[in-house]
Parts: C-alpha cells; structure tokens; sequence
C-alpha cells in the first residue's frame, strides 16, 4: 500500500533521507521512530507531495506520488503535527469543504462525518469559528477531515500532540479499527508508548537511513536487548546524535 | 476503499476555493464591528481623508497644467504615460513579493498540496489571490487621479466604466510577470542567494536612475530665452514611458484617446492589452502549476539549486565552520562591556534577526535608498536656490520626508517588536533580564539605528543645501528629537496594544494599534513640521526675538516627550503588571 524505493532526499549538502526501502502492506500499523533530524518528517512530507524526492520513487496504492499525484492522493489523508485551518471557518463548514475537495457528494459527507463528529466530541462546537478553539480541539477537527473520505492510506506526523489522555485514546481506538477495516496507518512519533502499543511493525530511522524494522520483537532481538521498547530504541540509535552537517552524502 | 464519489455533485475546487476565502473575507470585515468603533472610524477617516485630499490635490494640480498655453495638454499627457509607468514597475514588484510568500510561504498552500487538488488549481487560487492582493492599493492609488482627469478632461460618463475595465485588463499583466519572477526566484535562489542578488539589484537600479536623471544645466538665459527647447530636453528624459511595448503605455493611451473622444485608437489600444492579458493570463494560469510545484518542493528543500554548485557549497562549509566560532557581532557586542551580558545578548539576537529577515532591511533600503539619492541630487538643485526662503522651505520639506520615512519604518519594524517577542516570552520573559528593560533595549537598539540614518541624512540635506551650521544644528537635533519620539511611540503602543497571536508582523501592524502608531507619527510629523517652520523659520531666524524662538522649541520640545513619553510609559506600567 506504502512502497519507498530507493528514496534519497537531499537539502543541499545535507543528506535528509538516505537510500530509503520500505514497504507498508495493506491494514499494517505503522509506526516511524527515530531521534530528531533522522529523517521521519521527510520521508512523511515526500509520501503526501509536499516535496519531491532527489532520487528513488514513493508510491501509495499503487500509484506514484510524483507521476500519478491525484489518483495517490484521493487515497491519502495527511496530518501534520501542526494542521492547517481556517480560521474563520466553523468545523462544519472545514469539515464539509474537506469533503467536497475530495469529491465527496452532501450525503457521503453527513454520514461519514456524523459518526467520526460524534465519535471525537466534535458536536458542541461544530457552529462556532475555528478561531476559537483550542489547539486540542483544532487537531480533533483536523483529524476527523482527514478521516471524512475514508482514505485507503493515512499519515499522521505527531498524532497525539494536544489531544488530552481521553481524546487520545479515542484517535488511537478509531486507528486500530480502521487499521482492521483495510486501512494502512503510518505515523512519525517520538512516542514509544505508542508505537509499542499500537504499531504491528515498527523503522527506526536513524541519520536519514532505515537501521531497524520489524515487529516490536523483531526489533528486541535485532538490538539483543529486552524489555521496554525505549531500550531497544536507545541501543539501536546510541551511535550519537548525529550533527547535520556531517552527514555524508548518499552512495 | 475507494472514496465516495459522484463527480457532478461537489463544486471544481478552484470555486470552492473561492468560495471558502470569500467567506473567511467576508466574516472579517464582518468582525470589523466587534471591534473597537474608534478603530472603524480611524480607519475610515484615514481612507476617506487620503481619497479626498488626493483628489483636490490632482484636480488643482492638473488645471494649473492645463492652464499652460499650448504645453499644458503635452503635460498632462505625459505625466499619465509617466505615472502609469512607474506604477506598472510598482505593481510588478508588489506582486512578486506578494505571489512569493503566497506561493511559498503559506500555509494554506502546503494545506493544499496533500489534497487531491490539481497543483495547477492551487497555483490558480494563489494567482488571483495575490493579484488582488497586490493590486487593491493600485486602485485606490489612482482612483482620485482619474477622476479628476474625467472632471478636467469633461469626459462623458462612459469614460469611467471603460477605465475601469481597461485597468482591470492591464493588472493581469505585471501579475503574471511577477508570479512567473516569484517561482522562477524560489526555483533557483536560496535565502542567501536572494539577499545577494536583491543588494546587487539595488544598487544597480539606484546606478541605473542616477545615470539616467544625472543633472543637465540650465542656464537662467536659457530658461528665459528658450523654453520650449529647455522643456524638450526635460521630456526627453521621460521618453522612456512612451516604449509602445509598455503595457502602461497601452493603458494611458487608452484613457486619453477614450476622454478625448478617439474612440477607435482607444479600442484599438483596449484591444492591443486585452490580447496580451488573454495570452499571458492563459500561458500562467494554464501552464504554471508544474513549475510552481517544483519551486515549492525547492523552497521546502532549503538548499537552491546553486547548492550544487561546488564553490558555494565549499564558501558554505567554511561559514559553518567560523558559524562555530564567534561572530563579529558578538565580539563587537563584548567590546561593550558597559552594557549587562544579557542585555548585549538580546540587543545580537535583535540585530541578527533583523539581518536575517530580507523583507525588513530590503525595504529601510529601498526607502532611505531613494530619499539618500534625491537629497544627493540636491547639489545641482542648490544652484537654482538663492532666495533663503525657498531654501528654508526645501530644508523643511526634506526634514518631513525624513521623519514620514522613519515613521513608516517604525510603525512597520519597531512597533510589532513587543508582540513578536510575545510569542517567546517563556525565553525573554522569565530571564532575570525583566521585561521593562527588554523593551527598553529595543527602544534604544532602534533608537540608535535610526539616528544613524536620519541624522546622517539631514546633515547630508544641511551640506548639499550649503546652510550655515547654525541652521544645520537646529535641524538635526530637530530630526533626532523626532526620531526617538517615534521611536518610543511605537514601542509604547506596541506593548500597550499587543498581538501574540500574529506570527506576521504585517498583519500585527494592520490592527487598530499599528493604525493608530501611523496616524498619531503622521499627524506628529506634519505638525511639528508645520510649526516650526512658522516658529523658527530658518530664512529669517535673525529677525524673530529670542523669546518667540524659545517658546517655539519649547512647545515643540514638551509636545515630542509627551507624544514619545507617555505611550512607552503606559507600555512599561502593563509590562510590570503582565502576566506571562
């Protein structure tokens, strides 16, 4: 569902991502770790086309996201650690442009956003301009319009930043069950609670390349450490924070 | 899953798009009477009073030409293909800058992008978007000015529907040039790269108009005897505005040839823009989004594409290893051992930000560039001048233009200062530093980089004027007296009305705060201006008693500490009470 060859991005001289290869099959939980600046936001930023790669293809359901762009994104949905709104905007009024810029008839809209509105809590501000939310709140109404036409790939980069422990949990229950339903979950996270709790597989990204990728036992038995997935993650990447500007160029 | 979808039913997202930016325009304005009244009615009256002043003034000052014999319609012809030209080489810089940050800097593009939404649609929404952005000041700009041609030209009615129209063409033009500059600039210059090549473009330009108005003198004889050989050399210099390849001069010819009844030749030039706005509007709405989508995976990319060039990237390398060590600023800033070691901290991360920021000296540039290079020309002027009083009043007048700059820079840089550091003050804030001497630093940062500027540029102006040290004196202390009651007035005003929310600082400034620090320094400026020179007027300072000039520097004195002090005052009793 998610296929990353050879991917290379470079910024100038620096190396953000490095002969990336992955693969993230269909209804998988995925979940990207890594220290700062190894490259996890990206790898995100060139799977939802906001840059291209230098080198190397992304592909999502089969479609590349350079040469085929809409047929890859009507099947995505993307949300940044920071979600864009518009400020003058009602939820209602997001949530429904969202729908019909993906095409969506009225019908589709207010059925799918009903029960994800309904789900997040959404209902008592629904009327009032986003503006006037708090950054909880706008993170749950960028979720849920991301969710609205049911994307066959989701990508979330720091998906709990601002939601309370409540909220957090429902994003996590609606994830899993659509990670059941067919839908392929990738998230970035510095939160290893959470990929060890919810991901089927987890990448370690470490100084732009992928070092590790397995299942949490996979990962245990790769770093020869056991316990908490903190210990596998801090021996996999306990090279030392890697300086930016000595990172080499890729092969 | 496939998403649901039934492709007659929703809108093209190019309308949607315009629907949605409609509204949030539209509760904006809405919002407009949530807000302070005061703020409504300075606003209004600002616009109302800008509109209708300018319009008297163009009215008279298009019958005095007129009034010529035989010139005054050469004249009046002229200045319209003159201002049209200048105007069209304003339109295509606002809009460049405009498209720049629309299309690179925004986040309701990077929004978009993700979405399945045509790169080429999300290049067309942010296309119109800026153009009107960028043009709305145009309209306004001239609106007056036309309509004082009809009233002068006596034109019919259906003049002004047709300029209209003509002027709504020709903005499409200097629009598409400038997105098409806007991510060809993204595309290949990086941050560095663009400080470099605007510097170089600065001065070229400042070379370029100061070859090309370079001083030709007239002789009194001349002036008498041969006027309309004087006049024609004159001209010469502004044939330029005649190039038929201007759109401005398709533009001009069009409104003159329409209001003076040439309807064929007016069609003719309407027709002549109409095919150009169709072509190049078509080639940028229909063939940039390709382009536009690589200039924006490039910005994103940090690094140009010069980057790979192998010299810059070695220059590059060696910056970031002296980067490591410290920099001239802060081993100039240690040399000021008199000043607390976090104090000069703040004062190198002022300046550094500052620095960083093309927009911020890129336009101090821009605007004392061009006031430097006419006080420069005032060497050839001078010669004209004999009689004191005119010298006086050119003295005066450059004295305004000096502050009006100064103040459009402080209400622009100085007063979002307080707001911008909002959003950092569990930095700033909590330092043992306290937030009254933070703002205090500023003040006197901006203070002195200012004096630098004024001061250097009256005794610039007091030198080419050849006026007698006395006079010089009393105008520089004037111009620094000026300068650091802007100075504290925007300071004051912007910790007394605060914006923490506002990441832009342009958008800090568009509040009633920004307003009002542009109203209350214009109002000071023409005032103060206005009453010195009845005060201590520089011709005949001998013949006015000492009491007289006392009294006038006093006045002006008490009312610039009032105008300087009070608002920094009011801002330092809100900092000791804030809550971070």
């Amino acid at each position: 569902m998610i296929e990353l060859r050879h991917l290379v991005k470079l910024f100038g001289d620096l190396v953000a991502v490095n002969d990336l290869s992955l693969e993230i099959r269909p209804g998988e939980f995925f979940a990207l770790l890594g220290p700062n600046a190894a490259g996890k936001t990206t790898t995100l930023k060139i799977l939802a086309g906001l840059m291209k790669p230098t080198s190397g293809s992304a592909r999502i359901a089969g479609y590349d996201v350079q040469t085929q762009p809409l047929e890859a994104r009507r099947r995505l949905a993307y949300v940044p650690d920071f979600p864009f709104l518009y400020d003058k905007l009602t939820p209602r009024e997001f949530i429904r442009f969202t729908g019909q810029l993906f095409q969506m008839t009225a019908e589709a809209i207010a059925s799918n956003s009903e029960t994800l509105v309904t789900r997040f809590h959404l209902d008592p501000y629904l009327d009032e301009t986003i503006e006037s939310l708090s950054h909880g709140t706008r993170q749950r109404v960028a979720i849920v319009s991301a969710l609205l036409h049911a994307p066959e790939v989701f990508i979330l980069d720091e998906p709990m930043v601002g939601l309370d422990p409540h909220h957090a949990r429902i994003l996590k229950d609606v994830l899993k069950e659509r990670s059941r339903a067919g839908m392929t979950v990738l998230i970035s996270t510095h939160q290893l609670g959470l990929a060890e709790e919810m991901a089927d597989r987890i990448g370690i990204m470490h100084e732009g390349r992928l070092i590790a990728l397995g299942t949490r036992d996979e990962l245990r038995q790769q770093s020869g450490t056991a316990g908490a997935l903190e210990q596998t993650f801090l021996s996999l990447t306990s090279q030392g924070v890697p300086q930016a500007a000595d990172r080499p160029r890729p092969a | 899953m496939p998403p649901t979808s039934n492709p007659t039913a929703p809108p093209h997202p190019l309308r949607l798009l315009v629907q949605v930016n409609l509204l949030q325009a539209w509760r904006r304005l809405a919002a407009v009477r949530h807000q302070s009244r005061w703020l409504t009615a300075l606003i209004l009256t600002f616009l109302g009073g800008y509109a209708g002043l300018a319009f008297l003034l163009f009215h008279k000052g298009l019958r005095f030409a007129s009034s010529f014999p035989g010139l005054g319609a050469v004249l009046i012809e002229r200045m319209l293909f003159l201002l049209f030209a200048f105007l069209f080489v304003l339109l295509l810089l606002s809009n460049l800058v405009i498209s720049y940050t629309n299309l690179f800097r925004n986040r309701e593009t990077a929004f978009l992008i993700p979405l399945p939404v045509a790169t080429n649609t999300i290049f067309q929404w942010k296309f119109v978007e800026s153009t009107l952005l960028a043009s709305w000041a145009f309209l306004f700009l001239i609106a007056p000015l036309l309509l004082a041609y009809g009233l002068n030209q006596q034109v019919p009615w259906h003049f002004y529907p047709v300029t209209l129209g003509l002027i709504a063409l020709f903005i499409v033009l200097p629009a598409a040039g400038g997105a098409w500059l806007a991510v060809l600039l993204a595309r290949h210059l990086d941050r560095r790269a663009f400080q470099v090549a605007a510097l170089l473009g600065a001065v070229a330009l400042i070379a370029a108009t100061a070859f090309w108005l370079r001083s030709d003198p007239v002789t009194d004889e001349q002036l008498e005897t041969r006027v309309l050989v004087v006049l024609d050399r004159l001209l010469m210099r502004t044939r330029f505005a005649l190039s038929p390849l201007l759109p401005s001069y398709w533009l001009s010819a069009g409104v003159q040839e329409w209001a003076e009844g040439a309807l064929g030749t007016a069609v003719f030039f309407g027709l002549v823009l109409l095919s150009h706005t169709l072509f190049f509007g078509t080639l940028t709405l229909a063939g940039m989004g390709a382009r536009f989508y690589h200039a924006a995976s490039t910005v994103q990319s940090r690094g140009g594409l010069l980057a790979r060039w192998t010299w810059l990237r070695v220059w590059r390398q060696r910056r970031h290893r002296r980067a490591r060590a410290r920099s001239p600023l802060e081993a100039l800033a240690d040399h000021c051992r008199w000043l607390r070691p976090d104090l000069r901290a703040l004062l190198v991360k002022d300046i550094r930000v500052f620095w960083r920021d093309t927009t911020q000296w890129g336009q101090t540039l821009v605007l004392f560039g061009l006031l430097g290079a006419y006080i420069l020309n005032l060497r050839h002027f001078s010669q004209q001048l004999t009689h004191p009083f005119w010298i006086a009043l050119v003295s005066y007048l450059n004295l305004g233009a000096c502050a009006l700059n100064l103040a459009t820079l402080t209400t622009r840089f100085v007063f979002p200062q307080f707001s911008l550091e909002g959003k950092r003050l569990w930095i700033v804030g909590l330092a043992p530093l306290g937030l009254p001497r933070v703002l205090l630093a500023k003040l006197a940062l901006g203070s002195v980089l200012s004096l630098t500027i004024t001061v250097g540029l009256m005794l610039l102006s007091c030198w080419m004027l050849m006026l007698a040290w006395s006079h010089t004196l009393v105008l520089t202390l004037t111009v620094a007296v000026m300068t650091l009651t802007l100075n504290g007035l925007a300071v004051g005003l912007g910790t007394v009305f605060p914006n923490f929310r506002e990441d832009n600082p342009s958008k800090i400034v568009s509040g009633f705060g920004g307003t009002f620090c542009l109203v209350a320094s214009f109002l000071y400026i023409v005032g103060s201006v206005a009453w010195l020179a009845v005060a201590a007027p520089l011709h005949s300072l001998g013949q006015v008693g000492a009491v007289r000039l006392a009294a006038g520097g006093a006045a002006f004195l008490a009312v610039s500490a009032a105008i300087g002090w009070l608002p920094l005052r009011l801002g330092l009793a809100r900092l000791r009470a804030f809550e971070l």
